[in-house]
């Protein structure tokens, strides 16, 4: 049984209407801008694209950025967004290669806009000794900036922040003025059909230094979210209260809202944990919330990549990426990581998770779909490799940030270990705020760690290879896209799934499905499945299931590689070998990509900068769709 | 002529800087003044020093374009630093040097953010602007697809014979037709270097091959439509972003041309 995906009825109905008076005035179907701007946004038609954008970015608004040093707004990181030349904080010209397609400026919700009141000096703030010090701090030089920085991220992990910045009025006042001309500015920017920002922030729950972060989405406009304020984390750092916050908005407004979780891998095991907040054990009605509220997890950003970890997918040999200097410790470096903490970080165990925790409760709390992005606090939502201008001001292209350490107070990290950051790919059916978010919310949606590749799947019980060319618009009716669920009792799922390298990038090495399950001695199950591989006329799978490489193409010297190896498109028709009908299952796409060079290798040739001992060079990267979930029928 | 005086009477930046201005008549020089007062020289030592410092970070030395941008960013600096000054702030302290020029591009921008401009203003910002609001060329063409094996001879010898074009193509999911295709439509399926390549005159034959990043491609453009300018309707929000945010800076130059008229800078190598 599957659900159909297009409603039958109101959605029809609208996009009917609107075709109709589009024959009428003698066009023939609507203009991208006309679908985006119909009354239901064009939610309800196909996809017949992949949009891109970051849900995940800082201004000068944000606390922990502006103290990094960043002074851009959140004007000049939507000009950005939609491919503006714009001049970064520290006076380098920077352009996307190609413009997103959306863009959540979501900015700490904590105190918002105070760390610019301390910058410029505000007398009131001032008046504090520490304040005062973090003030001429920011203003000497982005070294003493990044000084003041930490030891705020450690004041406010470790809950010894001054008093004086937890003043309700002082607060208050700052919150709702920044906050108001930030949203008015979101929506001066929202281009339905050519570039959508949304109105969001970031919900920085972080109990002991363990990161509970999640960015907050708004599926809405100004005229209905009219006044309200973002829930920051000071008031509750318990999730579920953020929840209650976004339940209690919907109610109000009619509208529409949901909860990115990100960095997981910093979170010492709590994000994915067995049991809540309190340490109560998970129920019904926990899942039930938690799928309702956050339908997506945001995997791969700046700070490390969280699909998978060797220690707990030792067979698969492309577990170890972005892992390094993210899995020792938790955010601010405060706790070391024990044993069992990954099973409550890494995607894969946490959807694993899910499945035993869904024939635990009958509801999965862990149903999410994938994303990428960026966490870039420079205002900056680069996500290529070629174009890092890093985290933290402080990262911008300079000829010391790969090699130099992130901070004495956070162990064991340099700067070469930091990702460039990731995208989200959405399968909308319009560019608007009402199509992107609804994709969202039913996860047909997948992430990259940067590249623009278009990742698209399928899943049912008759599809053939026939199907790969038909047009994919006619599957949803008999198969369901990324995100989606099945159940049935007796034939094997069948995968349909296309991928396409980024026009203007690397060749692709191979299409994977993971596939994860409960077996049926209560275990938990894992398998990778190569599907496709490029150059399939001279590789094959060896005697232990082995697919030889792809080879390496990368010149370090030059920071280039070549598209000799590989394949520019991949898809295959994949029937699951080892089903059993009696056993839950997920099943998500991973697309690997030709070596390339990391962004240290371009640092390198443009500022001649030093490339300490370890530093990675060359990385394959990767998109993770977003899972298709079996259960058996009840 | 009356007018215009009166509308930069009423500008905040306009008010402060009388403001100033009339402390300095009222006080004198209060504070202790630098002893240079309303000279700038900028001599070559300094050049120096400004372009090593840009070399420490680049590793090369700054191009004659980056150099003047930077010598015009010290003096501008010098200049608000020597106001301040006159405004009875402390020599030394580099964060007063840094936060009143700040303060004052702040004041610039915050006198633009309230005017609602009215339609001739975006009309004429329109009208000086044309390529950055015109519409994507618009474009219908067919493409075969080489993919590993195909032989551009072959292919166009099969064509010639009446083969169906659509039958010479290697197996690819990029369309095989767009209709009425935007020019970014197209780069976002076949990379901006293909979009680039299809020649807009030759219409009807077959051209090539255009490169994709995916490989070579023959090309048969059926129509091309070169962008349209839109109407201030069309694009009145975006208009009006972009003039706010060009006007906010050129406000700022306008308020700080007015500063420098009272100096002469003198640098040295520079006419």
């Amino acid at each position: 049984m599957m659900k159909s995906r297009f409603h039958k009825g109101g959605g029809m109905l609208a996009l009917s209407a609107m075709l109709l008076s589009a024959c009428q005035s003698g066009e023939q179907t609507p203009t991208p801008e006309e679908l985006a701007m119909s009354p239901d946004g064009g939610t309800t038609a196909c996809p017949s694209q992949v949009l891109w954008g970051d849900t995940h970015l800082h201004t000068s608004n944000s606390v922990d950025a502006v103290f990094n040093g960043v002074r851009l707004t959140a004007e000049d990181a939507l000009r950005f967004a939609r491919g503006d030349e714009v001049r970064s904080t520290t006076g380098l010209d920077a352009q996307l290669s190609r413009p997103l397609d959306f863009l959540v400026v979501s900015d700490h919700a904590e105190v918002i806009g105070i760390g610019r009141r301390i910058a410029d000096g505000d007398p009131e703030l001032i008046s504090d000794p520490t304040v005062r010090r973090w003030h001429e701090m920011m203003n000497e030089s982005y070294a003493q900036s990044t000084r003041a920085a930490r030891e705020l991220i450690v004041g406010y992990a470790q809950d010894t922040l001054p008093e004086i910045l937890a003043d309700p009025d002082i607060a208050r006042e700052t919150i709702t003025s920044t906050w108001a001309e930030h949203v008015e500015t979101v929506e001066r920017y929202n281009d339905p059909g050519t570039f959508t920002s949304f109105i969001g922030y970031e919900y920085t729950s972080m109990p002991t230094g363990n990161n509970l972060h999640r960015v907050v989405m708004y599926r809405d406009g100004l005229d209905v979210f009219g006044e309200t304020l973002p829930f920051p984390a000071n008031q509750s750092q318990d999730p579920e209260d953020l929840w209650a916050y976004l339940a209690a908005y919907e109610e109000r407004t009619g509208g529409r809202a949901m909860a990115i979780p990100h960095n997981a891998n910093l979170s010492n095991g709590l994000m994915f944990a067995m049991e809540d907040f309190e340490g109560n054990a998970l129920t019904r009605d926990y899942a039930e919330r938690r799928q309702r509220w956050e339908p997506i997890v945001e995997v791969t950003q700046f700070k490390g990549d969280g699909e998978a970890h060797p220690s707990l997918s030792p067979d698969d040999e492309f577990a170890d990426f972005g892992n390094t200097g993210w899995d020792t410790a938790n955010l601010d470096a405060s706790i070391p990581k024990e044993p069992g903490m990954f099973e409550g970080e890494y995607a894969r165990a946490a959807l694993q998770r899910g499945l035993l925790l869904e024939s635990l409760l009958g509801v999965n709390p862990f149903q999410f779909g994938m994303i990428g992005a960026t966490d870039s606090h420079t205002a900056l939502a680069t996500g290529d490799e070629d174009n890092y201008f890093g985290k933290f001001v402080s990262d911008e292209p300079n000829a010391t940030r790969a090699a130099h350490s992130i901070g004495a107070s956070i162990r064991g990290r340099l700067g070469w270990q930091y990702l460039a950051g990731g995208y989200a790919g959405v399968w909308a059916g319009a560019n608007s705020r009402a199509a992107i978010f609804d994709a969202m919310a039913r996860r047909e949606v997948y992430a990259t760690t940067g590249p623009r590749m278009t990742v698209r799947m399928f899943a049912g019980w008759d599809l053939e290879d026939a199907d790969l060319s038909a047009d994919p618009c006619s599957l949803y009716d008999r198969a369901v896209p990324m995100g989606g669920n099945l159940s049935g009792t007796g034939d094997a799922p069948r995968f349909l799934v296309t991928a396409m390298m980024d026009p203007e990038g690397a060749n692709l090495d191979r299409v994977q499905i993971v596939k994860g399950w409960l077996d049926s001695d209560g275990e938990l199950q894992e398998r990778v499945y190569d599907i496709a591989w490029g150059d399939a006329d001279t590789r094959s799978v060896d005697d232990d299931g082995r697919l030889a490489p792809v080879g390496n193409t990368v010149d370090l010297e030059a920071a280039t590689y070549e598209n000799s190896i590989g394949d520019p498109e991949l898809s295959a028709v994949w029937t699951d070998p080892d089903f059993d009908p009696a056993e839950r299952a997920f099943y998500y796409v991973r697309v690997i990509e030709i070596p390339t060079p990391r962004w240290p290798v371009y640092d390198r040739l443009r500022f001649g900068a030093e490339i300490s001992e370890g530093t990675e060079l060359v990385s394959q990267e990767r998109a993770y769709s977003s899972p298709v979930w079996y259960s058996p029928e009840a | 002529m009356e007018s215009r005086w009166r509308s930069w009477l009423r500008e905040p930046l306009v008010h402060f800087l009388l403001i100033g201005l009339l402390l300095f008549l009222v006080l004198g020089r209060s504070g202790t003044g630098h002893p240079e007062g309303y000279s700038i020289r900028i001599d070559d030592d300094q050049i120096a020093r400004i372009a090593a410092n840009w070399e420490r970070t680049w590793q090369r030395p700054p191009t004659a374009e980056e150099l003047d941008r930077l010598i015009d960013g010290f003096v501008r600096e010098e200049i608000y630093f020597r106001e301040a000054l006159r405004l009875g702030l402390d020599e030394d302290d580099i964060v007063i040097r840094r936060r009143l020029r700040s303060k004052m591009e702040f004041l610039a921008r915050a006198s633009v953010e309230s005017e609602a401009p009215d339609d001739s203003v975006l009309q004429q910002w329109l009208d000086d602007h044309p390529e950055t609001y015109a519409a994507d060329a618009v474009m219908t063409f067919d493409q075969i697809y080489l993919g590993e094996d195909g032989e551009e001879a072959d292919i166009r010898a099969a064509l010639e014979n009446g083969t169906d074009p659509q039958e010479l193509s290697a197996t690819t999911r990029l369309p095989f037709s767009m209709a009425g295709a935007s020019r970014s439509a197209v780069e976002r399926q076949f990379g901006e270097a293909f979009a680039g390549a299809i020649d807009a005159e030759l219409i009807g034959e077959w051209q090539g091959p255009v490169q994709s990043g995916f490989g070579a491609h023959l090309v048969r453009l059926r129509a091309y439509d070169a962008g349209q300018t839109p109407t201030l309707a069309d694009v009145r929000q975006r208009v009006e972003n972009d003039w706010r945010d060009a006007t906010a800076a050129q406000r700022e130059e306008e308020a700080f041309a007015l500063l420098r008229s009272a100096y002469s800078v003198e640098i040295e190598g520079r006419d």
